[in-house]
């Protein structure tokens, strides 16, 4: 089974044909989705990315003093720190979320972002709230401490 | 107009005696034997013994039942009386019962924070100040009404004290500040302990150049140090504090175990200094569970025997 | 505005957890304003809700509707039909709006959501304190328009208690002392002496200390 990643982006900072290269892209299924500012995605769809089953959430954002909103990406730090801490109240898991500083000049960001976002899932496992598993399923899987393919 | 006196704090301080008052913290029990200890260490030495009223919030014998163990052993207690813990009510209700039992002098203030203490989940009253509370005690003194202008029968006469920091506070504030104290009935204050003599001083330069003195009696608080720990976290955590750096440096400056005695150096040479003090009433010692050290102090600083006030008790009926 | 803080996920789940269907009926005034209840927190509450519930395997279905103002009728009724259709209510307005709501729909359970604290302004983003603690008799005048009732601890009239260290309260160094406020007001304006004057005890009658509060306009029933 693959993981499903989804991956919020805006033009600015990312090139999505990126995805289909990275080396480890038959063990994930990418959910891209285009935005005008990915800093001014709404907290609420992160959310719905996890019940629709991701497993993780990626927003990609422009560096550090780069946003075209100016202080965009500095507050969709702050509100994805907030939805962390709330993915952790739930019990998924605020690991699973992840804000990314990406710029189209240096595809090397992205990538190592993804890497290591690949390195948590395979710690972490598939999200408790798949509906495929279910709790049951998931808990089982955590025991072997491997995620069941 | 003045009342004769039922206190004999406020005898000897018309009688123009450098007092020497102590405080004792009741136990967190109902042990009486706790307050007789203390209240034997302090008995002969001082003139009047404050007793605290759930001081730090924290729940202890009450401040009345505790002056009343305190004037059975020949004492003379000052209640301390809070205003977090009880509203008009209770707060008027328990003056009229400590005045019954013998008790004459008063000290009125707001209180620490619930949250410093043992219940800090408790819900605070505050219904009035401190100065509001002062202002009820010397109506029912001086018109013989409580606060809702009832007429009492056999109101009660206290001596009504408040504290004063005279290291805190901005300066242009400090005046208005002793002025509305005195206004509202105050008749002695105790200060924050004192380590800093000279501010000290010009505090009370201030206080006589507006004329307040007439009208108040001033006791310093001292409170001998313990330690060079004591004195650094005395400088830096406790508010409205101030402890010079030499003095830190000086009980440092010494092995552990001479500290006390250091301490207690700097607190004679403190008295020494305040005796000198024009128009300061008294010292107010405040040596918080070390109340044995206070007959040292008082004796060391060749302050006993303490004089006897001539009293002017009115009799049962008057 | 009224202020409040959503409470958290565990404890939400634990009071709607006897009902199946519960609406997440969010307000779009005081809380909206303080990120507890808005639309856009409505939203999340219901997902993260749905998200919670999912990856405990429990069935559960959580719907959203946001209503203008959950204080007043009109615009509570507004929810009749999605309110019609769940089996409890989870309201993430002030305490007065559950309860509104409570009285428009009284066979559904309605349940808070939010944990209404207090009346506050935005003092910087972010930021929200306490200023008024609705006593009933507006003292401010007196104060340099820096309330003792509501921002010292203590409720002090006649200035601070000897707690206070670097102009901050003795309770929370994070807290400014109103006293240090009241003072430094007073004297750019230059109006210090008005802290000459003795204040006397509040009459708490005005105040929630006797009893719940009404104000009546008669010339606004018709």
């Amino acid at each position: 089974m693959k993981y499903h990643i989804s991956v919020f982006y805006c033009v600015n900072s990312f090139d999505a044909s990126m995805l289909d290269r990275l080396p480890f892209k038959d063990r994930v299924v990418f959910k891209p989705v285009k935005m005008a500012c990915s800093s001014m995605v709404k907290d609420v769809y992160l959310l719905r990315a996890f019940e629709a089953d991701a497993d993780a959430v990626v927003v990609l954002v422009c560096p550090e003093g780069h946003c075209r909103y100016v202080e965009g990406n500095l507050r969709a730090a702050k509100r994805i720190d907030w939805l962390r801490r709330l993915l952790d109240e739930i019990g998924i898991g605020g690991v699973r979320l992840v804000l990314c500083h990406a710029s189209s000049g240096r595809a090397n960001a992205a990538g190592a972002c993804f890497e290591s976002m690949l390195t948590m899932l395979e710690a972490e496992g598939f999200s408790p709230a798949r509906s495929r598993w279910g709790a049951g399923a998931a808990s089982d899987q955590r025991r072997n401490g491997k995620p069941q393919r | 107009m003045r009342t004769p006196f039922a206190s004999k704090l406020a005898a000897l301080l018309a009688q123009g005696n450098f007092v020497v008052t102590a405080e004792c913290g009741p136990p967190r029990g109902s042990d009486a034997a706790a307050v007789i200890q203390k209240g034997r260490l302090l008995k002969d030495v001082v003139d009047a013994v404050n007793v605290t009223d759930n001081q730090t919030a924290i729940v202890r014998m009450s401040s009345i039942a505790a002056c009343r163990h305190l004037l059975e052993l020949g004492l003379e207690p000052v209640m301390q009386m809070v205003t977090r813990d009880r509203n008009r009510i209770a707060l008027q209700s328990d003056i009229l019962g400590a005045y019954s039992m013998g008790i004459r002098n008063i000290l009125c203030l707001s209180g620490d924070h619930q949250s410093f203490g043992s219940q800090p989940d408790a819900m605070n009253v505050f219904d009035i100040d401190s100065m509001n509370l002062v202002h009820a005690v010397r109506r029912m003194r001086d018109n013989g009404t409580d606060m809702s202008g009832f007429a009492l029968k056999d109101s009660p006469r206290m001596f009504i004290g408040a504290a004063a920091n005279p290291f805190a506070d901005p300066f242009e504030y400090r005046v208005i500040r002793l002025a509305k104290k005195i206004d509202a009935g105050v008749d002695f204050i105790q200060t924050q302990c004192v380590y800093n003599v000279e501010r000290f001083r010009r505090w009370m330069q201030m206080a006589r150049d507006e004329g307040l003195l007439e009208d108040v009696h001033i006791l310093a608080g001292i409170t001998p140090l313990k330690s060079g720990g004591m004195a650094r976290y005395m400088a830096a955590k406790v508010a409205g504090m101030d402890v010079p750096e030499g003095l830190i440096r000086r009980m440092e400056g010494v092995d552990k175990k001479a500290a006390p005695a250091e301490g207690v150096a700097i607190a004679l040479e403190t008295i020494a200094e305040l005796r000198e003090m024009e128009g300061l009433s008294g010292i107010h010692i405040m040596a918080i569970e070390w109340e044995a050290i206070v007959g040292d102090i008082v004796r060391a600083a060749g302050l006993t025997p303490r004089p006897t006030a001539a009293l002017n008790r009115p009799a049962a009926g008057e | 505005m009224i202020v409040g803080e959503q409470k958290p996920i565990s404890e939400i789940r634990e009071i709607i957890a006897p009902y199946r269907r519960v609406l997440v009926l969010g307000c779009g005034t005081c809380v909206k304003t303080c990120f507890a209840g808005g639309e856009d927190e409505t939203a999340v509450m219901a997902s993260a809700l749905r998200l919670s519930l999912k990856k405990d395997g429990l069935a559960g279905d959580i719907r959203e509707w946001t209503v203008e103002r959950q204080c007043e009728d009109e615009f509570i009724q507004e929810a009749a039909r999605p309110a019609a259709e769940c089996d409890a209510i989870l309201s993430l307005a002030c305490g007065a709006g559950v309860q509104m709501v409570a009285r428009r729909f009284p066979d559904k359970p309605v349940l808070p959501g939010v944990n209404t604290t207090f009346i506050g302004v935005l003092e910087e983003r972010g930021l929200f304190t306490e200023e008024c603690a609705g006593c009933g008799q507006c003292k401010l005048a007196l104060f340099g328009a820096v309330c003792p009732i509501a921002r010292c601890a203590k409720k002090l009239l006649n200035g601070p208690c000897g707690g206070s260290r670097d102009g901050r309260c003795e309770v929370n160094p994070d807290t400014a002392c109103a006293w240090h406020l009241i003072i430094e007001r007073l004297t750019a304006l230059g109006q210090l002496d008005n802290l000459r004057a003795y204040v006397p005890p509040t009459d708490w009658r005005t105040s929630l200390s006797g009893g719940p509060r009404k104000l009546i306009r008669e010339d606004h029933r018709i």
